[in-house]
């Protein structure tokens, strides 16, 4: 019950202090939107292809906007965690009865609800501009789920990372160095046929591109359960670890 | 390690009767931690820094509501409940700070050098507010300083840590009167030179075997003989100086200082300004309404 309502209370504290920035909140609500618009404008072309078949680029790379969302939002959620360490907000909090682990929690799951309100926003979005989801609401409800448990992953593993670095230069090179690269290493762009060979095979080390099939079977394909099964077994084994990667650094810092 | 951010190497420690190891639970019920940092958040109101501190001490809303009220008022912060905390200057982010360590009424308050980088006129006013907060709750304030004036004005017992053991303890008056009386500083130079080191060392020779001297102590440019009069002893000295030749520039009485105190005990002046990390003096202020 403790554990509840502190994780209630951070969750609360951080999503005040995010809304209270609303550059922040219009700017993450609008870079999906030119994502999707600007790529579908450079790829155009792609629509010919005939590994595409009858479906545009717009619908193929729709998935690849919204987990690339994920990625960016999740990737970045130390950030907070690092400003809590500086500000010594940590240290002062673990002095009070507050349950350890609900401090990780709750960032990690505020950053949660930031990326279902984007990525909703991205669906609806997408749908507007002509993309049909063949599975329905069910299925974005689905997506929903898989791009939570990379985002869950991701973003305890950012938060681990900073607890880790303690300082932001380090934390922001390796999130530059992870983040963008591993939406290359998938299919998010590109139809997996088209890849080079090696990164056809690097792709499936990559939870990223787990997502990305995921989402797209969700969308283009319907329930094509051999993938999907794969790809929520995968995504859970991903969060898991990263929880444990996040709470085992929290752990180091706090106790 | 007393309010458990830190696990002891060895050894048992026992905060408001419960263990730091076995329970840390419910030893962080029952204290109040101020870091010398101030670790508010910016991005919050002041009442929804204490109202998420509440929680985390499970207060219940209504408690917590009036808890704010009070404490509010104890740090007079009145008004400013609702402003965000990036608009409260230095002083009052601090106040918010100990306000955020009392929300829960603990039983111990631990002060890590509350006063550190402030300027003199705030530094007077968050003491008024440590000697209120002493005055109204029924609680202990552990405190931790560098600036001995801080000690003798707040508190009732005073322990003096020199690398990381205690040298003394006991109340500021006791440490004072351990020193044997009042103190006589003389200064045969103004600034420090060799010849005026030898002056030091034959005038404290020339000192040392006098009955009313009960102790020495040199630093820089001055030697402090504790002696059981000062006005009587003072003369003396000027006599007995003079009749071995040894110039007096300045000499002073003073009743002893928890200055001197640290000097006496750790060999060396307080230096605030180099953070001394090995040397630092605890204070302990327990205060109860019975």
């Amino acid at each position: 019950m403790d554990m509840l309502s502190d994780i209630y209370y951070q969750i609360i504290r951080d999503l005040r202090s995010r809304f209270r920035m609303p550059v922040w909140i219009f700017l993450s609500l609008f870079q999906p939107i030119i994502w999707l618009l600007l790529f579908t404008q450079i790829f155009q072309s792609l629509s010919q292809l005939p590994q595409l078949g009858t479906v545009s680029y717009l619908q193929f790379f729709a998935p690849g906007v919204v987990v690339m969302t994920v990625i960016f939002g999740s990737a970045w959620a130390g950030m907070g965690m690092l400003q809590d360490i500086d500000m010594g907000i940590l240290s002062k909090m673990l002095a009070t009865p507050v349950t350890r682990p609900s401090i990780i929690i709750g960032r990690v799951i505020s950053a949660m609800v930031m990326l279902v309100i984007q990525a909703l926003l991205i669906f609806i979005i997408a749908v507007i501009m002509g993309v049909e989801i063949t599975t329905g609401v069910p299925g974005v409800l689905l997506s929903i789920v898989i791009i939570s448990l990379l985002g869950l992953g991701l973003a305890a593993i950012s938060n681990g990372l900073a607890l880790l670095l303690r300082r932001q230069e380090p934390l922001i090179a390796v999130i530059n160095f992870i983040a963008l690269p591993s939406v290359f290493l998938s299919s998010a762009m590109m139809p997996a046929q088209l890849l080079p060979a090696w990164l056809n095979t690097l792709r499936h080390f990559n939870p990223v591109d787990y997502a990305v099939v995921g989402v797209r079977d969700l969308i283009l394909q319907g329930y094509v359960w051999s993938d999907l099964r794969t790809c929520l077994l995968v995504l859970l084994a991903w969060a898991a670890a990263g929880i444990t990667f996040g709470a085992l650094m929290f752990r180091n810092r706090a106790e | 390690m007393l309010n458990t951010l830190l696990r002891p190497t060895s050894g048992t420690a026992t905060v408001a009767g419960f263990d730091v190891l076995k329970s840390p639970a419910e030893v962080r019920r029952n204290i109040g931690y101020v870091a010398q940092d101030v670790g508010v958040d910016e991005h919050a109101t002041g009442r929804e820094n204490l109202t998420l501190y509440g929680h985390f001490y499970r207060l219940d809303n209504k408690t917590i509501k009036q808890r704010i009220k009070e404490i509010f008022e104890l740090v007079d912060l009145i008004g400013y409940e609702d402003k965000m905390v990036s608009s409260y200057s230095g002083g009052m982010r601090k106040r918010l700070d100990i306000a955020m360590g009392l929300i829960h009424q603990p039983k111990i308050i631990f002060l890590d050098e509350p006063t550190v980088g402030l300027d003199p006129q705030t530094r007077a006013r968050i003491w008024d507010y440590i000697r209120k907060l002493a005055k109204s709750m029924d609680v202990t304030i552990f405190l931790t300083t560098h600036y001995m004036e801080e000690a003798d004005q707040l508190a009732d017992r005073v322990a003096i840590i020199d690398l990381g053991k205690i040298v003394t303890s006991g109340t500021p008056d006791e440490l004072k009167r351990s020193i044997g009386g009042d103190v006589v500083t003389v200064s045969p130079c103004v600034v420090k030179t060799e010849e005026c080191q030898e002056f030091l060392q034959r005038t404290k020779s020339v000192l040392s075997n006098k009955p009313f001297v009960v102790g020495m102590q040199e630093a820089d440019t001055t030697l402090a003989v504790y002696v059981q009069n000062g006005e009587s002893a003072a003369p003396n000295i000027m006599r007995i100086l003079d009749s071995e030749g040894i110039e007096v520039q300045t000499l002073s009485v003073s009743r002893p200082s928890l200055n001197d105190v640290f000097l006496k005990y750790t060999g060396r002046n307080i230096r605030p300004q180099e953070g001394a990390p090995t040397t630092y003096t605890e204070v302990a202020r327990r205060r109860s309404r019975r």
